[in-house]
């Protein structure tokens, strides 16, 4: 009879070594899951491109319109405040429109060595800031939304906008009148504004439902012209 | 030309500081106008004579236009403080002087109303043309009949209170403004139009300078900023802007001044002005600018023993491009000073055609062109000076102006 084969001594410290393992594999695997399904939670499992085309009422590309779109029907997306930057430089405002979520704040640093005394008497956000160069001023917070005109009580020409949003996703068209967005499948209302437009903003309001199939698109055509653009040829010393 | 205005004006934002104003709230501009001219008008009227020029026949082809110096200085937050001092090639005595001084608080607006009240010395809100910095105007050389006329004898020493309705801050295209204003040291505006007629000029009358050659007035001079019987005129305007591309401008003015009232020292006459002007501006986004503008009024004296009244209207059309750095102008004025007393004194009616090419090298330096023609009746010529009442005269200039400032 062959003798049995001896086990190798070292068989019980591998078993022992296992099953600690396996023991300390099982919370920290459990944990992993449990973050695995929360953020699967959280995350939409797919998400599907919605876009926008604008165009004037002449065809030509709609630039610069600020495109909002809320959640009527869709897991909720909420954009982080922001800390935004509006400058003035050469005696104007830069940008010309910033969109931020509510709660936002902005900055007015006055890269000008003439004074400013910026101010908005918009329902959104009541305000006058004196700016003198080189002297910076505390941020101004957004709490409401809405939009906001802002001027400057010494140079009448200077003009600015803030769009201040709850939408769950925003932006501007871009050059080609073109705008989009990675969306959560949902039923979503879309607007659209522009600071020169002279359609009424119930006409350009949109319903669209997006799904995981393919990709959403809404076109928009002004019914009526834009308002002539600020003229910008004119020194700042006329008077305007 | 430059480097000597800067070494001039270099000390002044020093100088403001040490004043404990906050420099950064200074904006301030110097310039210096050259000019080549070549007229063939008669002794200016500036020199005494019947001709409607700044520059005559037997001035000197380089001219000093103007020397500038401008300062706006904020003082706290709801005030602002400007002066505007120049030199000018004068041969009447006022080569240098004060055309505008004022005082502007500007409180923020409220809702979409704006108040402003401006005291001080300025100009009524007339003009559409002379809207650039020192109220020069940025199409042509020479103002307009309309424009001349302002320059010379009518500025504002008092308050001006302006109500707006800034609509397009709250989503309309549209912003109204009311302007009312009192004032005094204007009972003898009047005087160089019923004397001179209208005139074409860029010299703008000082405060306390005068419109002639030396010597008392009013043989010699006229003295447009005179104080004589205490009444204060008073105006009144509205204007409406579509966005930034149309402005109506629309004023009632009258210095209420006593016609029969005379200084008995000087023995200068109060001169009763009233006048309606009424303009609009276009401005297109391919760079066409339009004005037409129309005044219409009436002077009066009645000293003892003599009753006269001066019925005037000018108006004119602007066309303008421009184009880069470049604006071409062309403008058509129109004239007319009346007469209904005993002499026909004072009666003159014409036009003129204005033709002027801006070049603006580089943000100091502004080169231009202009050339003018008047085509004129005047019973002054006839009957005081034995020359032809009809005469038409052409002034050219060339013009080199360099300006630093505040950016």
């Amino acid at each position: 009879m062959r003798p049995r084969a001896r086990p190798a001594p070292s068989a019980p410290l591998f078993a022992a070594t296992f099953e600690a393992l396996r023991r300390a594999c099982v919370p920290v695997l459990a944990v992993l899951l449990t973050c695995l399904g929360l953020l699967a939670a959280a995350v939409p499992a797919v998400s599907a491109n919605l876009s926008l085309q604008a165009v004037n009422a002449d065809g030509r590309p709609l630039r610069g319109a600020v495109v909002q779109v809320y959640a009527l029907d869709a897991p909720a997306h909420h954009p982080v405040p922001e800390h935004a930057v509006m400058d003035q430089v050469d005696r104007t405002f830069a940008p010309d429109l910033l969109i931020i979520p509510v709660g936002s704040t902005i900055v007015f640093p006055n890269s000008d060595s003439v004074a400013h005394q910026i101010y908005s008497f918009s329902p959104a956000k009541r305000f006058q800031l004196p700016l003198y160069h080189g002297q910076p001023y505390p941020p101004t917070q957004f709490d409401q939304p809405g939009i906001i005109t802002l001027g400057c009580n010494i140079h009448d020409q200077m003009l600015a906008y803030v769009v201040v949003t709850e939408a769950a996703y925003f932006g501007r068209t871009d050059e080609q009148g073109h705008w989009s967005a990675d969306v959560a499948p949902g039923h979503y209302r879309l607007t659209l504004w522009h600071p020169r437009l002279r359609d009424s903003l119930a006409m350009l309001e949109q319903q669209v439902v997006v799904t995981d199939a393919g990709p959403a698109t809404i076109n928009v055509r002004l019914k009526k012209p834009l308002q002539p653009a600020p003229l910008t040829d004119r020194p700042y010393s006329w008077e305007y | 030309m430059g480097i000597l205005i800067r070494a001039r004006v270099g000390w002044l934002p020093w100088l403001l500081g040490l004043c404990g104003a906050s420099v950064d709230a200074t904006d301030w501009t110097a310039s210096l106008d050259l000019r080549l001219v070549d007229s063939n008008s008669d002794r200016s009227y500036l020199d005494g004579g019947q001709g409607a020029t700044r520059w005559d026949r037997d001035d000197a082809v380089i001219q000093l236009d103007r020397a500038r110096l401008s300062v706006t200085q904020s003082v706290g937050e709801l005030w602002s403080t400007h002066v505007d001092l120049s030199a000018w090639n004068d041969r009447g005595g006022s080569a240098i002087g004060v055309t505008e001084a004022w005082a502007l608080l500007r409180p923020y607006p409220f809702d979409a109303l704006r108040v402003r009240l401006k005291t001080g010395v300025f100009y009524a809100p007339v003009s559409l043309e002379n809207r650039a910095s020192g109220w020069e105007s940025p199409y042509t050389l020479t103002y307009s009949a309309i424009d001349s006329w302002l320059a010379e004898e009518v500025r504002t020493v008092g308050s001006e209170l302006q109500l707006e309705w800034l609509g397009t801050r709250t989503g309309h295209s549209f912003d109204l403004a009311a302007t009312a204003a009192v004032f005094g040291w204007n009972e003898t505006t009047g005087v160089v139009l019923a004397n001179d007629g209208f005139l074409f000029t860029d010299r703008q009358t000082p405060i306390g300078g005068r419109v002639g050659r030396p010597g008392d007035p009013p043989l010699n001079a006229a003295h447009p900023f005179e104080q004589i019987d205490g009444r204060a005129g008073i105006y009144g305007g509205l204007e409406a802007r579509y966005l930034d591309r149309l402005t109506f401008r629309a004023l009632r003015y009258d210095n209420r001044a006593d016609p029969s009232a005379v200084d008995a020292a000087s023995h200068i006459v109060a001169w009763h002005t009233a006048f309606t002007s009424i303009g609009a501006r276009l401005e297109t986004q391919n760079g066409w600018t339009a004005i037409a503008q129309w005044l219409d009024g009436t002077t009066t004296i009645s000293p003892v023993g003599f009753s006269g009244d001066w019925p005037y209207h000018a108006e004119y059309l602007l066309l303008s491009r421009r184009s880069g750095r470049h604006t071409f102008s062309a403008r058509l004025d129109g004239f007319r000073v009346d007469v209904q007393h005993a002499f026909d004194s004072g009666r003159q009616s014409g036009r003129a055609l204005t033709a002027a090419w801006l070049f603006d090298t580089t943000p100091n330096l502004r080169l231009g062109a202009e050339w003018l023609l008047i085509a004129s009746h005047s019973y002054q010529r006839e009957e005081l000076y034995q020359l032809s009442p009809d005469t038409a005269r052409s002034q050219v200039q060339l013009s080199a102006r360099y300006t630093i400032g505040s950016h």
